[in-house]
């Protein structure tokens, strides 16, 4: 009897702590949910600076000026200025904040992101910044990380993070140090189940904390002349997914997609039909490609570089519908070389999360090179390589046959031959190189390729 | 009546267990170094590191306090550049290699394409290491290479290799050691990765792993040991 009640105690104690599990996410995440109101300036006026806090920003200032050194930030003026002007336009006018300096620069990462410091500094990655179409999506991005700043959500995370670490660890020593006997089941139990719990809230709030920048941000941009349905794009922009990287976790700091398409959506109502000259002339793509044709330049390099290749392909692409010059041909050449066997676009079975996860696993273990080689040994590889070696050596052709032929191309085409083991021809192509661009960085690099492939086999 | 394993003594079997990996613990403090792994061109003497150069080291520590892990920026930037300097010192007196001067674009400084190089390059260690780490015993397959494009860093003729150094580590507050000897979890350490790479073709022709258990802000003797033992099987180059 007494081995029985024991079981059905430690029983009932377990069921209690999983269906808290459940039921406490969602009952913290009502409880914490920020008002919305379309009141702006979004600005968190009780905020007092704490220890605490002065710290996090000692920590974010080391962090910014790392970023510059480190040569994370992209160094370009036009873009940067660029991102000054809708960042501006968008804080309300007068607006002082405390420990709050304003800086929007791009950070030279080909993953599609945008974080705000909260000392003020605002990063679009150039991943992010070559996926998007006009200034008003842009304007979105910034308007949702300004809120972010403004109602000083790092701070505010920072202390509830704290409060929850401190509890996850006092439970920690109370059930290293439960007695024996029932009680001590139950607190076992719980404090066992109990981390979970807290993880769950942490990953919540922050949710909650994403959902009101959305929704601040959409009365930002409206206040600001931006078209605020440009936010519901942006949202479907991220959710396009060209790596298959987008992989779905069991907690996300972040709302689904989905899920934020369509609060935004039904927040928005009416709203969205209230569209004004300046709204128009803001989303206007042509405007947004003049100015940001050289970061997307540089964004395909940097999406080469990091193995994203169809990401480089479909941003190339973009730039040589926009403006088929000499350059944007030759990127748009060195992204389907580098593409190699590899397919243009992930099928339908290869987005579903399952397949996502197991390509992230089976990238973790081989290299691209090793990728490349197994899929140059099936057909479909064969054949896609066949396709994008055809298509690169007649857009680097187009390169150098267009105006102001760029040097670089017949560096390409020489990388290309290379690889096809075409060598009087991969020879020609380097040295029309090394002679049309004398001061070229890699010069070192393409003298010592043309040394290994006069080398006569061993 | 009783379980036939009470709650009672899965607790002190528990209890019993993290004494036992907290004593293990500080009996491995000093140094435990792990594995090297060298490419068949450096273990079959193919290839002699003269030179090499060291790039700016990317060692990050957290205060770990019962409130949670804090950020260490200026203690980080502070254990990166002694890494660097103790590792230059241990090339230099044990192996007889030495560490020439970090050209600007390797330093960070001068413009921003010279920036530029030395960050996508830094990347590019970086997305390479969890594929090491996934396999080390690999490295003496020579299966693993950072490409050609190591020659677009334009480092002086006589590098022989290029040196990056990763680490992660924290330092625990009063009340966390407190807590950590009373209930378990993880001591003070620096865990590090440092790959060598060939300096003309990429190849990685050396990767360690060097761990110490202590405070990695202040411990620096146990750095120096940890990193002497890290490139223990690194050949001596014999001066001429």
């Amino acid at each position: 009897m007494s081995t029985l009640k024991t079981r059905s105690l430690i029983a009932f104690a377990l069921c209690f702590c999983v269906a808290l599990t459940y039921v406490a996410p969602a009952a913290l995440a009502q409880k914490k949910t920020a008002p919305v109101e379309a009141t702006p300036p979004p600005v968190r006026e009780e905020f007092k600076f704490g220890k605490v806090d002065l710290e996090v920003l000692e920590q974010v200032n080391l962090l910014d000026r790392r970023f510059e050194r480190d040569g994370m930030v992209l160094e370009d003026e036009a873009t940067n200025a660029y991102l000054f002007r809708i960042g501006q336009a968008l804080i309300p006018k007068g607006l002082t904040l405390e420990n709050v300096s304003w800086k929007f620069r791009a950070l030279r990462d080909p993953q599609p992101n945008a974080f705000a410091l909260p000392n003020g500094s605002v990063y679009v990655t150039t991943g992010l910044l070559s996926l998007i179409d006009n200034e008003s999506e842009l304007a979105a991005i910034i308007a949702h990380e300004l809120t972010h700043v403004m109602r000083r959500h790092t701070y505010v995370q920072n202390r509830s993070n704290r409060k929850k670490f401190l509890t996850m660890n006092v439970m920690a020593a109370v059930g290293a140090y439960a007695p024996g006997g029932i009680v001590g089941a139950a607190i076992t139990a719980i404090t066992m189940i109990a981390p979970f719990i807290i993880v769950a809230t942490i990953f919540g709030y922050s949710r909650d904390l994403e959902r009101e920048a959305d929704l601040k941000g959409i009365d930002m941009m409206i206040s600001a002349e931006y078209s605020p349905e440009e936010m519901v794009n942006v949202m479907k922009v991220l959710d396009r997914d060209i790596e298959g990287e987008n992989i779905r976790l069991f907690y996300n700091d972040h709302p689904a997609l989905r899920e934020r398409i369509s609060y935004l959506s039904s927040y928005l109502g009416a709203r969205a039909d209230r569209v004004t000259p300046q709204m128009e002339l803001n989303r206007e793509k042509s405007a947004y490609f003049r100015a940001m044709e050289p970061m997307m330049r540089h964004d395909v390099q940097l999406q080469i570089k990091g193995g994203r290749f169809r990401s480089a392909v479909y941003i190339a692409q973009r730039l040589v519908d926009f403006h088929p010059d000499s350059e944007n041909l030759f990127w748009l050449a060195e992204a389907y070389r580098t593409l190699g066997p590899r397919a243009p676009q992930l099928t339908e079975s290869e987005l579903t999360n399952s397949a996502k996860k197991d390509a992230a696993k089976k990238h973790e273990k081989r290299t691209d090179e090793e990728i490349e080689r197994e899929l140059l040994a099936t057909p479909a590889g064969q054949e896609n390589w066949k396709t994008h070696r055809q298509r690169s050596e007649e857009l680097y052709q187009r390169s150098l046959a267009a105006e102001n032929p760029v040097a670089m191309a017949h560096r390409g085409l020489g990388m290309l031959y290379e690889k096809l083991e075409k060598k009087t021809e991969a020879l020609a192509e380097y040295e029309k190189y090394l002679a049309s661009a004398p001061a070229a960085t890699d010069q070192e690099r393409i003298q010592r390729r043309i040394e290994n492939l006069r080398r006569p086999p061993q | 009546m009783t379980f036939p394993f009470s709650i009672a003594c899965f607790t002190k079997l528990r209890k019993t267990s993290i004494t036992f990996i907290a004593v293990l613990i500080t009996a491995l403090a000093p140094a435990i170094a792990r594995a090297q792994f060298l490419h068949p061109k450096i273990s079959k003497k193919e290839t002699t590191i003269r030179n090499v150069v060291i790039l700016p080291a990317k060692v990050s520590v957290v205060r770990d306090s019962m409130k949670g892990p804090e950020g260490m920026a200026a203690e980080s930037e502070e254990l990166s550049g002694r890494v660097e300097k103790v590792l230059a010192a241990i090339l230099e007196k044990q192996k007889n290699v030495k560490t020439l001067n970090t050209p600007s674009a390797a330093s960070g400084e001068g413009d921003a394409q010279q920036k530029y190089s030395i960050a996508d390059f830094q990347t590019k260690f970086d997305d390479l290491l969890p594929r090491i780490m996934k396999k080390r015993s690999d490295v003496k397959k020579g299966r693993f290479t950072m490409g050609d494009e190591v020659l677009n860093l334009n480092l002086d003729k006589r590098v022989d290799a290029v040196v990056f150094i990763r680490g992660q580590g924290q330092k625990l507050t009063g009340g966390k050691s407190a807590f950590v000897l009373l209930v378990g979890g993880a001591p003070a350490y620096l865990k590090m990765q440092i790959g060598v790479i060939d300096a003309r073709t990429g190849e990685v022709l050396l990767y360690t792993d060097p761990l110490f258990a202590g405070d990695p802000t202040t411990a620096v003797d146990r750095l120096r040991k940890a990193l002497d033992k890290g490139f223990k099987k690194l050949p001596v180059v014999t001066v001429q």
